[in-house]
């Protein structure tokens, strides 16, 4: 994926919001739970979705989340490769 | 089944589609495998997601239909279901004045949203334009119930007239409680069927945000299939207790034998095969079919990755060994989801497969999936004797609503 270094505080957020969709501490979200591990499914998994959208003001590609096999570090990629996408972006999420 | 009960014809048909105004065009481009989705017609088709949908015709113009002191009463939604009760009772030739006819008539319309092209449209008003007043008939163009009063004006039916809400299964539960009428004997005849019209952008925007959408084409049952198509329409039906329409010397198009209902009372969107096959199995009993008396299933078939083996699981759980003998196919990969409208547009295509023994394909399946492993009749029409077919609609909420029909 994104070959910058992972911005901490980035992730940090991410895994808030995780967090707080599932319920559960952010030190409890290991980075290879998978999602469906987490209970996350259906409603909950798009609802996550529009969370991380909202909140990081991205738009995620339409396929972009296997709920079933995909981890936490997945969408940590995928929110990072949004931001990095976004128009005006230079490089890995500020 | 109970001897004494009434049994219901089916004695006229219509359909307003994205094949265009009436139920021919509409049964001869499934039949013919020919799909009507194309690219999405949207002021706002550049901002969004979606690219494809299933649309009417953007020749389809309410100008030319009603007149200019009725239109202003109408929702898209209305006209569609105004079009397609107009032909339907044409096809049956009804007299609703002879013998008073039309206070034995009712009208039972499913609808998944109503009038959400008027609500939109005065929203915009109100938020965007700054607005302080909103147009005075918006209440009564975008109320679910609106497609079913306006039939019944046009008409003159004054037996129970209502609306029918049960999301993407609305249109067979409109024609099941149209049913239940008449074999309740509530009324001698039922104008039935489903209309949905809501490519408005906060539409689009709330099906987006479900990411249930493919961003192609709709591909039911094949393993590379990327979610729905919407669509929109309107199909009605002229329901008849059976003694009424022999007694007038009527064309029985097919008889709707049963009908079944049930509730996964499970999860909001996810679907449960067990609530599914319920309803299939009632269905068959309310018919009094066995399983193996069955040809062929139309499919709810949405082409998403959770419908798709769900509902293959549920006819294996309703149908037994019998499951693999049946034809099954979704014609949403031709006409799209119309939503609340699918279960009526789809019955146009069960009718069809009932008079003509040809059953109409499953497009766009190109690559097998081993969850789902029926006979999906993929990509072309088969020419086979239908004895009896049923009608799948399944919604979120766990809805579930199936129709049962014999041959005329």
């Amino acid at each position: 994926m994104n070959a910058v270094p992972i911005d901490e505080p980035i992730r940090d957020r991410i895994v808030a919001v995780i967090a707080r969709q599932v319920n559960l501490e952010p030190a409890a979200l290991h980075p290879e739970a998978t999602l469906k591990s987490l209970g996350i499914a259906s409603l909950d998994a798009i609802e996550l979705i529009f969370d991380l959208e909202e909140h990081f003001d991205i738009t995620f590609p339409e396929d972009s989340a296997d709920f079933n096999t995909d981890t936490v570090q997945h969408l940590i990629d995928a929110v990072e490769q949004a931001l990095a996408n976004r128009p005006g972006e230079t490089g890995a999420a500020a | 089944m109970n001897p004494q009960r009434r049994r219901v014809a089916i004695t006229g048909m219509g359909a307003v589609s994205p094949y265009g105004e009436g139920a021919d065009p509409l049964w001869q481009g499934l039949r013919d495998g020919i799909g009507a989705i194309g690219p999405l017609r949207h002021p706002a088709s550049a901002q969004v997601r979606i690219k494809m949908a299933a649309q009417v015709p953007e020749s389809f113009d309410p100008s030319c239909q009603f007149a200019e002191n009725v239109l202003p009463l109408l929702d898209r939604t209305s006209q569609f279901a105004l079009l397609a009760a107009r032909e339907a009772i044409t096809q049956a030739g009804l007299d609703f004045t002879a013998n008073d006819l039309g206070r034995r008539t009712a009208v039972v319309i499913g609808t998944g949203v109503g009038g959400e092209g008027t609500r939109d449209e005065q929203s915009r008003r109100i938020y965007a334009e700054g607005s302080v007043r909103m147009h005075p008939l918006t209440i009564v163009r975008m109320m679910p119930n609106a497609p079913a009063c306006q039939i019944s004006m046009a008409y003159g039916l004054r037996g129970p007239a209502f609306g029918v809400v049960g999301a993407c299964a609305s249109s067979n539960h409109a024609l099941a409680q149209a049913a239940l009428l008449i074999r309740a004997g509530l009324a001698d005849v039922a104008i039935a069927g489903g209309t949905e019209a809501c490519f408005t952008l906060s539409g689009l925007r709330a099906w987006e945000a479900m990411r249930v959408l493919s961003d192609e084409t709709c591909r039911p049952f094949s393993s590379n299939r990327r979610g729905l198509v919407l669509g929109e329409g309107a199909g009605v039906f002229v329901l008849e207790a059976m003694e009424h329409a022999q007694a007038r010397g009527a064309v029985t198009l097919a008889e709707l034998a049963g009908v079944g209902m049930t509730a996964d009372a499970g999860d909001i969107a996810a679907p449960d095969p067990a609530g599914a096959a319920a309803a299939m199995a009632q269905a068959l009993e309310d018919a009094d079919l066995s399983a193996a008396d069955v040809d062929y299933i139309n499919a709810h078939g949405t082409g998403t990755r959770a419908n798709d083996p769900s509902e293959t699981q549920a006819i294996h759980r309703a149908f037994g060994g019998h499951a693999r003998k049946l034809m099954v196919s979704s014609t949403k990969s031709m006409h799209g989801h119309a939503l609340g409208a699918s279960g009526a547009l789809e019955l146009i295509a069960v009718l069809g497969a009932l008079r003509e023994d040809t059953v109409p394909p499953t497009a766009n399946l190109d690559e097998a999936d081993p969850a789902c492993d029926l006979d999906y009749v993929p990509n072309t029409a088969r020419k086979k004797h239908v004895r009896a077919a049923l009608s799948n609609s399944f919604a979120f909420g766990g809805l579930n609503a199936v129709l049962a029909l014999k041959r005329a």
